[in-house]
Order: C-alpha cells, then structure tokens, then sequence
C-alpha cells in the first residue's frame, strides 16, 4: 500500500456555483501507487472535486498541486489521465482512430503512438477490435476503450469518475482488476464511486464525501473502526419502508435506519439480539419482510453513522 | 499549434466520413446550381416558333413574311406557315407554336387606302414572353407602314401630284425607322446565369458549415469530449483554433470544389483563379467567424441550429444567394452590401462580365475580411467562453 507522499495534494479546496456550494473545504493527499476512493452519494461533490484535480474546473479556494504544480498548469495535466464518467470518445472513428487521435493531443507521434495503442487495447481487451468504429461496440467495451484513452500517456495519476456505472458484471470486473494492475505498476489512481463494495475492494484509503464535504477519510479497518463492535442489518420488506424505518429509530439498540434502494438499512449495536424487535415492528405495521442480512459494520455502516442516510439514497 | 492541428485533421476525417456533409458541401451545391442554370437558362437566348396565317395573299403581306425571316430575326423565331386561323388556334392550343399571327384579308389594300386593318395575334398564357414578342414584331411592322403612309401624305400635302404616290410609297417601304435601341451590357461580356448561380449555390451551402461545425462543436461537448480535451495538456485557445481550422479547411475544399465542377460541368465562369481564389477564402474566413459566433451565442445544439439556420437564411436572402441582386429593389442591393455573400456574388459577377483581376476584386475582399473582422471580434470572446464552460 502506498503511504500520502503528497503526490496529489488537495488542500481546502472549495466549490460553488450560483451560490450552490458543491465542494466545502475538501483536503486531502495520495502518493504514487495508492488507490484513493471517493466514496459518496451521487451529487456529493466527487465529480466537482475531480474536475478540479484535473484542471478543468477553477476552485474558488484552496490549492491543488499534482507533484507540485498547480493542477491547472498544463505540465501537471501532462500527469494526469482523466477518465470521465460519461463515455467520451468519437462513435464515428474505430478504436484504433481515438486512441491515435488523443495520443496525439498528448504528443505522442509515430512508433510511440503507435506502440502506445496496441498496449492500451491489449491491456483492455479490445485488440481485436481496434479497426470498429466505437459506434459498434457495447457499453461495457466502451467503458474500457474509455479508461484505455486516459492510460495512453503513462500518467503518473490517473482519475476514474464512476468507471463501472451501467456496466455488466463481467466488464465490472475486468474494470476494478485494472485498476488494481494500474496500482502495482506504481500508478496513482484517484477513484470516485458511490458503490461500497467497489470502494472497499480497490480503494487503499477513501475519503467519504457528503453534501460537499469529507467527512472522514482512512482505510477501510479505520473508518470501519470509528464505530467499534456494531452490525448492519439490511431488510427488504413489501409494505411501508418509511414508517417501519421511522418506527425501528425508536427501537432500542437501533442507532440509524434509513431507507435507499427499496430496502431498509439498520445500523445496531447488537444485530442479533435486535432482530426479534425488528420482526415485532414490522408485523405491527402489516410490513412483510422478505429477507434480513445480518454483516459487521462496512463504508455503508460507516456512511449511514456519520449522515444518518443511506450511500445510494 | 500542434494540438490545434491534430484536432483539425481529426474533425476533418470526421467531416469526409460524414455523408451529409459532403452531400452539403459539394453535391448539393452542384445539383442546385445546375437546376437554377437550367431554369433560368434561355432568358437571355429566347427563340419560339410564330405561326403565321396570310388571308390576305398582298405586297403588304409578303414583305411582312420576308421580314419574319429576314437573318436579324432569325435567331428569336422560327416561322411557320398555317393554312387558316382555326389551324393557328390549334397549333396555339397544343404548343406546337408560341404564338400565332393572322394577317387578315384586304390587310394589304388598305395599307395602301385611308380604310383601316388590323394584324391578330394569337397567344396562350402558357407563353407569355412569345405573346409579348409577337406583339411587339406586330407593332413594329404596323408602324413601319403608319410611317409609310405617313411620308406619302405628307410628300402629297406639299404638292406631290398624286400620279406618284406608288413611287413615294416605294421610297418610303425603302426607308426602315432609322433610330434604334441596342442594348449592350456594361462589362465585356454578359452574365451568363449559371455564372451566378454556381457561386450563389456554393456559398449558400458553404454557409450551411456554419449549422454543422456549431451543431457538432455542442454535440461534442454534450459528449464529454471538449472537457476531454481540455483535461489534456491543450490550451483552450488551440482547441478553438482547431475546430475554426477544420471549418476552414472543409469550406475552401467545398468551394474550390464546386467551383472546378461547375466550371468543368456547366461553364460557369467565376473570373481569373487568383481573384476569385482570393474572394472564395476571404469569404471562408467570413463563414468561420460566422461559426464562431454561432457557437459563442448559443447554449445548446438546439440552440445553435436555430442560431445558424436564422443567420444562414437572412444572409442568403439579403446577399442575393436566391435571386438575381441585381434585378432586386435599391434598397434590397444596399443591404446586400452589409452581407459577406452580398460583396462576394458581386465580385464574382464583375469578375466573370468585366473579366478583370485583383483590383476588381479589392474592394470586394476588403469590405468581407471587414465583416470578418467585426463579427470574429465579438465571436472569439464568446466562443472561447464556450469551449471553457
């Protein structure tokens, strides 16, 4: 794991548009080969955050420096891949065409460029691919030729926005083993995501984000520790969520309930000995439960702690 | 500048790859050109077949059929001899002539008595210029004889005995109305219509860049693809450069081009290559300032469409890319002058009817890189907010 050399140093930088404040004071640091999450709800403010990174966006305060310049000078964007959420690439030029043409912008020419493609096709499963026009491909095959662009130029930092949003499984996967490749080749990689499970398995360190500001930031064992011997219980029911929720914020031993993709999450000193008061509850209100998931406390455990709502709320 | 250039190669592949826009940019202008060419072609060479009756069988009748064939005008009409009137009405009614003339019985006697006679001419609303030129010979031939009868009785009047009227009236047949109207063009030669129409056709559709480039500049950004760039190590400047460059590019390729074809095709004469060579890319220069401010004014894709579409539209209205300019009122030829196309179709038509060079076109370029200049000042600024917003 790598230690915050301050590689990536993002030092109370703040955000707002139209007087809508999107990114509050956020700071924090990564060194080469480390995997830093953003993890937060969507709207957040990761997305602001990482534009600014990337220079795109000036922040109204605060200083971010890549390897010591500032992030809007074009020598530090020269270190930077950036990988945006939405697939951005020409559908109507091949593979091959918009690897070639941001190799190019990046001043990349001739062998090297060409080199630079069939490693970054290779590397992303599309080699065989590399003369279809985008406009062809499926989505999963378009996010990677999507990460494959931001890789062309060996970046010192690379920055994925949301990488594996509506893709399938399988492109999912192949995704975050990329991403954990990138970090053993002593790449930094500056990953937004509002999945936990993502942030969990490829994240070093995360920084969790809410209403535009980090509201803790550690590994995974430290954020998770903040709450000491707690259990998340997870409750798909049919019925009214709300009120059951509401109701199970009364219940003792409960210490947050919220409700987010159609099931409601408990967070509770003791999942066990709570259960039977949960079944009591529901039965009460005429909910009927479905399943119940019983786990040791996580990032959801930790975000709904710190925000009393739940990560994809 | 290397960014910028890269971006425009790529814009380009983009462009040629896309079938509208070479559709746009040379097969349309051609096709229109030609088909204006066509429908307009035969306005300054006009020729009808004149059917012609004589009931009469007279002097006075057979000089009027020899005047119809005499060579002056055998270049307007082609005559053909009908056996009676209800023949020339139908001849008239299906087309097979333009028009018809009806000499009537007595006409020549009375050319030479006090009685009076009169020429029919029959015509058709499905040609009305072949009526009009009927007439017009009609009218002709009846005031030469006016004329005639004219002289003999004023030569009578003044004590001409009588007995030599039939000389004086020869002398005076011998004597065709002296004064003439000759029209003649200003230039050395006349427009010819597809000379107009093949720079006309070619800027309007040159015009249409501005609706594609500022339409595909907002679906690119849409895309994520501007902010792509803008995360590389680019200047926005070069990334306006490069997209205002393919424009450039693409609008030279799509004038020269129709140029070549419709001058190869058609003959269309668009003047000395280095003249119109130099009116072709002041006027490219106008169309990218156009795309520039185009995409500075609007928000949206939606936007710019209807930005460009109001401005491709009122330029090509006002400049006279749809109608001869200069058969429009004085005030539509002044407001042409405050249009890119409006100096362009002037150049271009003094360089085809003067036959002249660089100095005719001067004045012409000077006033576009003008209107260039004015609409890129305020487009530049805007656009640039565009590319970084």
């Amino acid at each position: 794991m790598g230690t915050p050399a301050g590689f990536l140093r993002c030092d109370s930088v703040s955000k707002s548009f139209d007087g809508r404040v999107a990114v509050d004071a956020v700071s924090f640091e990564m060194g080469r080969g480390e995997v830093y999450g953003l993890l937060g709800p969507n709207g957040a403010g990761k997305t602001t955050t990482i534009k600014m990174v990337c220079g795109l966006i000036e922040p109204d305060g605060g200083a971010i420096t890549v390897d010591g310049r500032s992030s809007r000078d074009l020598a530090a964007r020269s270190l930077v891949g950036y990988v945006p959420q939405e697939v951005a690439l020409y559908p109507d030029l091949t593979a091959a065409e918009n690897l070639s043409f941001f190799c190019r912008l990046y001043g990349l020419r001739g062998r090297v460029a060409d080199e630079r493609v069939r490693e970054a096709l290779e590397l992303t499963d599309l080699a065989d691919r590399r003369d279809d026009r985008v406009d062809a491909f499926s989505g999963g095959m378009k996010r990677r030729l999507n990460i494959a662009a931001g890789l062309l130029h060996h970046p010192a930092l690379l920055v994925l926005d949301e990488p594996t949003v509506g893709v399938d499984p399988q492109s999912r996967h192949a995704i975050l083993e990329r991403v954990g490749a990138f970090k053993r080749a002593g790449m930094a990689v500056l990953y937004t995501t509002h999945y936990m499970e993502e942030a969990e398995r490829v994240c070093d360190r995360v920084g969790i984000v809410d209403h535009g500001k980090m509201i803790a930031e550690g590994t995974r064992r430290e954020l998770v520790a903040q709450l000491g011997e707690k259990d998340t219980i997870d409750l798909s029911a049919v019925g009214n969520l709300e009120e059951l929720a509401h109701t199970l914020r009364g219940v003792p031993g409960v210490e947050q309930a919220a409700v987010a993709d159609g099931r409601i999450h408990l967070l509770t000193s003791d999942g066990r000995s709570v259960l039977p008061l949960l079944i009591e509850a529901a039965g009460r209100l005429q909910v009927e439960i479905s399943s119940v998931d019983i786990s040791e406390a996580n990032l959801e455990a930790v975000f709904l702690h710190l925000t009393g709502t739940a990560l994809r709320e | 500048m290397r960014a910028a250039l890269v971006i425009a190669r790529k814009d380009l592949r983009q462009r040629v790859r896309d079938r509208s826009a070479i559709i746009l940019g040379l097969v349309a202008p051609v096709a229109i050109a030609a088909l204006m060419s066509l429908a307009f072609n035969g306005a300054d060479t006009f020729h009808f077949t004149l059917g012609l009756v004589d009931q009469d069988h007279g002097p006075v009748a057979t000089a009027l059929r020899q005047n119809l064939e005499l060579p002056a005008l055998r270049r307007i009409v082609t005559l053909k001899v009908l056996d009676s009137e209800a023949q020339a009405r139908e001849e008239v009614r299906s087309q097979r002539v333009a028009a018809a003339l009806v000499i009537p019985p007595g006409f020549s006697a009375a050319a030479t008595s006090s009685a009076s006679s009169a020429l029919h001419t029959l015509s058709s609303v499905n040609n009305t210029i072949a009526a009009d030129v009927s007439r017009s010979i009609a009218s002709s031939f009846v005031a030469q004889i006016n004329a005639d009868r004219l002289s003999v009785a004023t030569a009578i009047a003044s004590g001409s005995p009588t007995s030599r009227a039939a000389v004086l009236a020869a002398a005076a047949t011998d004597l065709r109305i002296p004064e003439q109207l000759v029209q003649r063009p200003l230039g050395a030669h006349p427009v010819k219509v597809v000379s107009y129409y093949a720079p006309a056709m070619a800027i309007l559709f040159l015009f249409f860049t501005i609706s594609f480039s500022s339409r595909s500049f907002f679906a690119e950004r849409a895309q994520g693809l501007i902010e792509r760039l803008r995360a590389a190590p680019v200047h926005p400047a070069e990334i306006l450069l490069g997209k205002v460059l393919s424009v450039f590019v693409f609008g030279v390729a799509s004038l020269g081009m129709v140029w070549l074809v419709t001058a190869a095709a058609f003959g269309a004469d668009w003047g000395a290559p280095a003249a119109a060579g130099l009116v072709c890319a002041s006027l490219v220069v106008a169309t990218v300032c156009l795309t520039a401010l185009v995409i500075g004014l609007a928000r949206t894709q939606r936007q710019a469409e209807g930005i460009a579409s109001a401005v491709v539209f009122i330029l090509a209205l006002v400049g006279g890319n749809f109608v001869f300019i200069s058969t429009a009122p004085s005030v539509m030829r002044r407001l042409a002058l405050f249009t890119p196309n409006g100096w362009a179709l002037r150049a271009f038509t003094d360089l085809s009817t003067t036959g002249g060079g660089l100095h005719t076109v001067a004045v012409p370029v000077l006033a576009i890189l003008a209107f260039s200049g004015v609409v890129g000042a305020a487009a530049v600024r805007l656009a640039y907010r565009a590319v970084t917003a």
